[in-house]
């Protein structure tokens, strides 16, 4: 049974890693209708920016941390502004397209800026385990799930209780009746670029300690966010999260307890990914979305 | 309609096209040798955006995994000469075929999907295959890691080129007949399509289907022009790849999809000329700048260079008063 | 008649091809004039294995430096070096296409340092068909020095990585003999090589490995791999990984608290990547790594003020003065165009293909500033590999030291 909980411990462990990015792929998708593939590589874009703050400019994590998600929150809306809505009116595919250019772009602007060797990017939370009945837990992990936790959880009251929350939701949702009420479509919606990129920079540091800081780091846990965003359902962030902690879970299981793949570790990924395709067939909509029903 | 009627836009096109396969034709004549096997590649594209287009751009459904029925068709032509030695020129259609039927099972799964969801299930596909091929499991099969060789490197230039433009000429006859109707309408008004007796899952899977088979034919190639086959060349990046290419041909435009190959064949080489230290930088700013440019791809661009020479040549019509001329072009364009 | 015509004009056109070969001769070894010697290479310099990059700068900023000599020291034997290294992004149908460009388009000499074993497998049939040296490539997988007898224009460099696992299994099964020992492996060839060399140096002792477990590169986490190893009761850990994933395993094993004797293959030992390991998983972790060296670490303070190392620091100030010169990766590029040199020089007047690889497989150089002192870079007719010979190594409080002599993982 320890044995159990221990896998579960590592499983809860790295869905914490891909909850918070896949938060941030449904925030983009709300707004903009898009799978936005640069999500990973803003928030290791980020990651550099709080490394930088950190270790060459002296400051403590937590001011850099607070500063590298301003700076990010600005930066997400910049793009919102400055390439993704002046393309939105040739379609969705072309707002496709040009995430896949700002994805080559920060990824390779990084490696340029801050070389592609790996950095160590530390955790500010302390590099010990506890045990309990027999399961070892060490206080990153803990650390890494509060965070994205708590990221939900500010999302989610954000969302509910205050107006711009409230207005951000319109504005997605209903762009012309919410134009015809007043609101400013446009502000809301490079808000909740800013929201997501500011997500996105959380993921990116809170990933970092245990995943090795390089330009290339978030490139697979953006494929693991994208599955657990659609897993949970694609406009639910409550679901992109829950589906975040199935995944790891899952995978956790799959490759201790299934002995074929316990020694194939090349059919983890495909196996995963079969799974979520049979599930998706039972709910076209993700575990946690809401189908529209339009029977043709 | 017994009256056979001058097509200015057809003529028009039919010239364009004609240009394009005599400097194609010719093109090997006048370069190194080096030069045309770069340009072989263009063909491939060229053949595996085509695919990608019947599928996205005239029925709407988007794919992230051209990529891997590319790897399909390599790897059918791989596997049956290294092993079974068959003649590389049968494989090209076992190729196609292999890679077709597996495109058209996918399009069962896809019927359900839609959207944001077909793309990560083709995603999927494009990661599973990497994957998969890799296995050792099946490596006795593929070649595992370490990959598949059937001889040295060529440059089919020629055979690459022909059957690029016998794809386009096949996808040109399929698309302005009933089954391209088909294809848009289900596109475009799902429900009026149903009610006039349109079958969604017959043209949904028939549309998957051959554009893997596009696909398909693109990896066999690929295969006889490296004669070396590796997972690694079929990693998402060439799904990823091939969907920036469509999109920057413009999609529901086949002779648009030719720029968008040598885009993808020739634009990270610019990149890196102009920037050393960082040339996927640079491509992918002078990729932003295309999009912003003609957000709408080289189809759009063909269209504006259509209008203005249109415009141009308006004078001379009137003069020669032939004004049936007109007539047709316009009515052409609002068919679409 | 006609084809009267025709075979006359293919004879005429056979003749001069046949004729401009033959007056060619001696003169047109491509890539090779009186006062040029050009070579080529292509590296991952964007994408997912970009961090390799740093090889092909160190050794162009070393052809720099020897190019910049003056007097009858310029460049190789007079000849300066011109080395053009492409971008082939790991992915080998890229290596083909830009090794064609570098044979068929730039004509070089020979291909010097390629990087990784798939895209370099992709290219050896074209290079040995062409007769174009590819040599001293930048991978350990043992096939480049095994197959030598069908690949007569191919020549590996650095030691081999079963010779390398080997090692490991002959010191453990020595030293240790009761370790029960858990395995991490890249689940690809170059994990494979690792473990069958492994297996083989433990001999006997083989069922001494308790648990193996192996991840995917693409795989996120290792962290569900590592838990279960721990579980398995080993207290002996082999890392055979690249570095970034060996980092992260230093960093998992932090979370999961697990403390075994961890022996870790060298492409990841280097003092940069141990350092970086350190800040995340702590010292107490990383401490008493056991690994093997061939080269000097330039991040290893005890080299400073080695005259080879202080060569190194000189070059790196003056042709790559914005890089990272503790950087392991940047010396081992060094090293290579230090050999790439001296075979050159060994080859005489008389700068061919053929008698270039005659050299290359004819080498005996104890020089290399670079390499470990002592290490001797060695071929011959049936020896294609030119370095094989580590040194064991522990990792304390920051730094590495040596806890043997020299060994012959070839056991020549």
């Amino acid at each position: 049974m320890a044995e159990f909980f221990q896998q579960l411990v590592a499983g809860l462990a790295t869905g914490g890693i891909y909850a918070t990015l896949a938060l941030a792929l449904v925030l983009i998708h709300r707004a903009t209708g898009v799978i936005n593939f640069a999500q990973g590589e803003m928030g290791m874009f980020s990651t550099y920016i709080a490394w930088s703050l950190i270790y060459t400019y002296g400051l403590t994590y937590w001011l850099a941390f607070a500063i590298t998600v301003l700076i990010s929150f600005g930066g997400g809306a910049g793009v919102y502004g400055t390439v993704i809505r002046p393309l939105q009116r040739s379609g969705e595919l072309i707002v496709v397209v040009s995430t896949i250019a700002l994805f080559v772009i920060l990824n390779g602007a990084a490696g340029w800026i801050w070389s592609p060797e790996e950095r160590a990017f530390k955790s500010p939370f302390p590099n010990r385990v506890f045990t309990i009945g027999g399961v070892t837990i060490s206080w990153q992990d803990v650390g890494t799930i509060i965070v994205s936790l708590a990221c939900v959880l500010l999302v989610f009251l954000f969302f509910r209780l205050t107006r711009t929350g409230l207005m951000m939701r319109a504005a997605a949702l209903r762009p012309t009746t919410s134009r015809l009420l007043g609101i400013r479509v446009t502000i809301m919606l490079g808000l909740g670029w800013g929201l997501a990129a500011g997500l996105s920079a959380v993921a990116g540091m809170m990933a970092a300690p245990v995943l090795v800081l390089t330009p290339n780091f978030m490139l697979t846990v953006l494929v693991y966010a994208f599955a657990a965003a659609v897993l949970g359902g694609i406009d639910s962030p409550l679901g992109a999260v829950a589906g975040a902690y199935v995944l790891g879970v899952g995978i956790s299981m799959l490759s201790t307890y299934v002995d074929y793949i316990a020694t194939a570790p090349e059919l983890q990924l495909p196996v995963a990914l079969a799974v979520l395709l049979v599930i998706l067939l039972f709910r076209p909509a993700g575990l946690f979305g809401r189908t529209v029903v339009r029977r043709v | 309609m017994q009256r056979v009627r001058v097509d200015a836009a057809l003529v028009g096109r039919l010239a364009a096209l004609a240009a394009a396969a005599l400097f194609v034709g010719l093109y090997p004549l006048f370069v190194s040798s080096y030069k045309a096997s770069e340009f072989v590649l263009v063909g491939i594209y060229f053949i595996a955006i085509l695919g990608l287009n019947i599928l996205s751009g005239y029925n709407g459904q988007i794919s992230l995994g051209h990529g891997a029925f590319m790897g399909i068709g390599a790897y059918t032509t791989a596997i049956l000469v290294s092993k079974y030695h068959v003649g590389e020129l049968w494989t090209i259609p076992l190729a196609a075929l292999v890679a077709g039927t597996i495109g058209f099972l996918f399009g069962f799964p896809a019927l359900r999907l839609s959207g944001v969801y077909l793309a990560l299930a083709t995603f999927g596909l494009a990661v599973a295959f990497v994957q998969l091929t890799q296995s050792f499991h099946f490596a006795s099969f593929t070649g595992g890691g370490t990959g598949l060789s059937i001889g040295l490197p060529k440059t089919p230039y020629y055979l690459t080129w022909g059957i690029a433009g016998g794809m386009f000429c096949v996808a040109w006859l399929l698309l302005r007949g009933r089954i391209g109707r088909a294809f848009t309408a289900v596109r475009d008004a799902p429900l009026a399509a149903v009610s006039s007796g349109v079958s969604l899952a017959a043209y949904k899977t028939l549309a998957f289907g051959i554009s893997a088979a596009y696909a398909g034919v693109a990896g066999s190639l690929f295969a006889m022009r490296y004669g070396f086959i590796n997972p690694l060349e079929f990693s998402v990046a060439l799904s990823i790849l091939l969907l920036t290419g469509a999109a920057l041909g413009g999609l529901g435009s086949l002779e648009g999809m030719i720029f968008g190959a040598l885009f993808i064949q020739y634009a990270p080489g610019y990149g890196e000329k102009i920037s050393k230290t960082a040339p996927s930088v640079m491509y992918g700013v002078i990729l932003l700048a295309v999009l912003f440019v003609v957000p709408g791809g080289a189809a759009q661009l063909l269209k504006r260079l259509r209008r203005l020479l249109k415009q141009a040549a308006k004078p001379l019509y009137s003069r020669l008063g032939t004004p049936a001329v007109e007539t047709a072009a316009t009515s052409t364009r609002s068919e679409k | 008649m006609k084809k009267a015509m025709l075979t006359l004009c293919a004879a005429a056109a056979a003749m001069t091809v046949g004729l401009t070969g033959a007056l060619g001769g001696s003169q047109a070894t491509p890539g090779v004039s009186a006062k040029i010697i050009k070579i080529g290479g292509t590296f991952p310099l964007t994408g997912a294995a970009s961090s390799y990059a740093p090889i092909p700068r160190g050794m162009a900023a070393y052809f720099s430096y020897l190019n910049a000599q003056k007097g009858h020291k310029r460049g190789i034997n007079g000849r300066q070096v011109q080395f053009i290294y492409y971008d082939d992004a790991y992915n080998p149908a890229q290596t083909v296409q830009q090794t064609q460009r570098l044979v068929e388009q730039d004509r070089v000499f020979a291909l010097v340092g390629g990087l990784g074993t798939e895209p370099q497998l992709a290219v050896r049939d074209y290079l040995n068909q062409k007769q174009v040296p590819q040599i001293y490539v930048s991978t350990g997988a043992t096939t480049f020095g095994s197959d030598q007898a069908r690949h007569p224009w191919t020549v590996g460099w650095q030691p081999d990585y079963q010779a390398e696992g080997a090692l490991y299994g002959k010191t453990i099964a020595h030293d240790n003999p009761n370790a029960k020992i858990a395995i991490i492996v890249q689940n690809d060839d170059y994990g494979n090589d690792y473990i069958a060399g492994f297996k083989a140096g433990l001999g006997h002792k083989q069922d001494q490995i308790v648990s193996t477990r192996g991840f995917q590169v693409t795989d996120p986490s290792v962290a569900s791999q590592l838990t279960d190893l721990k579980r398995s009761g080993a207290d002996t850990l082999m890392i055979f990984a690249t570095p970034a994933k060996t980092i992260q395993t230093y960093a998992t094993l932090a979370r999961i608290g697990w403390k075994p004797d961890i022996y870790v293959n060298s492409v990841s030992a280097t003092d940069a990547f141990m350092t970086t390991a350190v800040k995340l998983a702590g010292a107490d972790t990383v401490n008493g790594s056991i690994s093997v060296e061939y080269l000097k670490d330039p991040a290893n303070p005890k080299w400073a003020s080695d005259a080879g190392m202080q060569l190194y620091r000189k070059i790196m100030a003056q042709f790559l003065p914005d890089a990272n010169a503790n950087d392991g990766l940047y010396l081992y590029g060094m090293a290579k165009a230090y050999s790439f040199a001296q075979a050159v020089v060994k080859t005489g007047s008389n700068l061919t293909r053929a008698n270039f690889m005659n050299a290359v497989l004819n080498m005996t150089d104890k020089t290399n500033p670079f390499a470990l002192p002592g290490v001797v870079i060695k071929t011959g007719k049936k020896d294609a590999f030119p370095i094989s010979q580590m040194k064991m190594i522990k990792f304390n409080n920051g730094t590495w030291t040596e806890t043997g002599s020299l060994v012959n993982g070839r056991g020549k």
